[in-house]
């Protein structure tokens, strides 16, 4: 399992681009990395596929086979794209002709317009970075890690980048991707991590209910004129806990028994402001927040 | 290993970036030797004085060749930074072979010569003489180390120059002056093969250097 221990970056005498990062990213496991232009993500990604060493701390259990595909894929290389992939499957260690092939299989898969046999450079972003993506998975990787993979890709090719990532995950592979939107990382990763001025937080994203989480009840008395009927919320299987704010009752219950306590409620007359989704603790969305008012 | 070097030459082939310090090589080995009738101990001499500039230029051209995001795919295939910096010395290895060849067949061709066996292994090893110190300074002053091509050319010319004339220090130097000066060939073989192994030695540390700051400034 790929692990970072109290990693922290700086380059040279300059600021810290991280600080204090510990995380692990288990086998079989989609992580996500948020934050704004220039807040490290890039630095972390490079640490954690090795390219960058850490200023302090450490990173261990860092498999061998590894994907990579860097935020630019810029390309002055008159190789074509065929060519490029043929080599980099040599590189790690295929044959010359199932380079070939896999390089094909993969730019059609990924539906490369442009032509397998132009250079590079003729290549748009979006193409060239379909490039990328295809070298890095040339040999399943047991750690793909994509920087801004979604960046100038087609709506098809995010298709098959989000089916790539699944495919990896399932064989058992570790992958970790960056994105600076929140609607992307939520829903194509398990584990969102935020950088925020060079520490890491770890939230849930996609399959939160697997962790240990708990929902966020907000009720109150209908704006009708029906009285709703004093429950004592302490006492239901599943609520951890009650706080009262004025009008407003706040429950916290575990995430298998929201449904059931929700259905009380009602049953009860509550009206619900709102219901929340937490993962260790922490507010991660706010899916139904207001619609039953 | 043989993946990476056949990735990096075929690279630089379609770079053609490899054209001007061909060209260069050529045109210092023509002018130099051209009707040349005397030993052929100073004319190889001559020819490895113009190897040296040459794969100075080759090796810069070549780590030049590929951005950081480029370079960090083909790590991360290869597996490590050393064995990339390794087959990007051997690529550059390869190309002053071929520039060895090419420095001992037309200096007999442009002028009047009667090579013997020894004369041909002196100017092959007095080039790789040069070719390892080249590539040694090429790979100190390239972009690995020097983000800023300036800095790195007037090292380059510095390093060129110290090489050439630090007088009793540099094996490029000592080697030179004593081919200019000696008429038989099979007499300064064995020096010239010993000077070899130091520059050998000095292309192993820059190397190490290399990768060390490298390592450091990732």
């Amino acid at each position: 399992m790929l692990r970072c221990d109290a990693v922290g970056k700086r380059y040279g005498a300059g600021r810290w681009v991280l600080r204090d990062v510990s995380m692990e990213v288990p086998a079989g496991d989609v992580l996500a990395v948020a934050g704004g232009n220039g807040s490290g993500k890039s630095t972390l990604l490079r640490i954690l596929v090795g390219l960058s060493r850490p200023t302090t701390g450490s990173v261990s259990g860092r498999p061998s086979r590894i994907g990579y595909v860097p935020d630019r894929f810029t390309v002055h290389d008159r190789v074509t794209a065929i060519s490029y992939l043929t080599h980099m499957g040599r590189i790690r260690g295929l044959s010359a002709s199932a380079a070939r092939a896999r390089g094909h299989h993969l730019l059609e898969r990924l539906s490369l317009v442009g032509g397998r046999d132009a250079p590079l450079r003729t290549l748009s972003k979006g193409n060239a970075q379909k490039v990328a993506l295809a070298q890095a998975l040339l040999v399943p990787p047991d750690l793909l890690v994509l920087d801004e993979p979604w960046s100038g890709l087609d709506v098809s090719a995010h298709g098959v980048l989000a089916e790539s990532i699944d495919e990896v995950a399932v064989q058992g592979g570790s992958v970790v991707f960056t994105d600076h939107r929140e609607a992307i990382t939520e829903t194509r990763a398990r584990g969102v991590c935020t950088i925020d001025d060079g520490r890491v937080s770890l939230r849930g994203g996609r399959h939160t209910g697997s962790r240990p989480s708990t929902a966020e009840l907000v009720l109150t008395a209908p704006p009708t004129d029906v009285t709703p009927i004093e429950v004592n919320w302490s006492a239901l299987p599943g609520v951890t806990g009650v706080v009262q704010c004025g009008e407003e009752v706040v429950l916290r219950v575990s995430r298998e028994r929201s449904d059931a306590v929700l259905l009380t409620a009602l049953r009860h007359r509550w009206s619900v402001v709102s219901l929340t989704a937490t993962a260790d603790g922490r507010r991660s969305r706010g899916d139904a927040r207001g619609t039953t008012r | 290993m043989i993946a990476l070097v056949g990735y990096m030459v075929t690279v630089l082939l379609l770079s053609q970036r490899y054209l001007a310090p061909l060209l260069l090589f050529l045109g210092l080995v023509a002018v130099l030797t051209s009707s040349d009738s005397g030993p052929l101990t100073a004319t190889y001499a001559s020819v490895a004085g113009a190897m040296l500039p040459c794969s100075v230029w080759l090796t810069v051209t070549l780590i030049g060749l590929e951005d950081r995001a480029h370079r960090s795919i083909v790590v991360i295939s290869a597996g490590s930074h050393l064995r990339v910096l390794l087959a990007t010395v051997a690529t550059a290895a390869t190309g002053c072979l071929l520039l060895t060849a090419a420095g001992l067949v037309l200096p007999l061709m442009l002028g009047a010569h009667t090579p013997g066996l020894a004369d041909l292994a002196l100017g092959i090893a007095a080039q790789l003489t040069c070719a390892c110190t080249g590539m040694a300074i090429g790979l100190v002053c390239s972009r690995l180390i020097f983000r800023r091509p300036g800095h790195a050319l007037v090292l380059a010319l510095v390093l060129l120059l110290a090489v050439l004339l630090g007088k009793g220090v540099s094996p490029v130097n000592i080697m030179l002056t004593r081919l200019q000066s000696a008429s038989d060939s099979a007499d300064v073989l064995a020096p010239t093969g010993a000077l070899l192994a130091v520059t050998a030695g000095v292309l192993a540390a820059a190397v190490a250097v290399t990768q060390a700051v490298t390592r450091r400034k990732a």
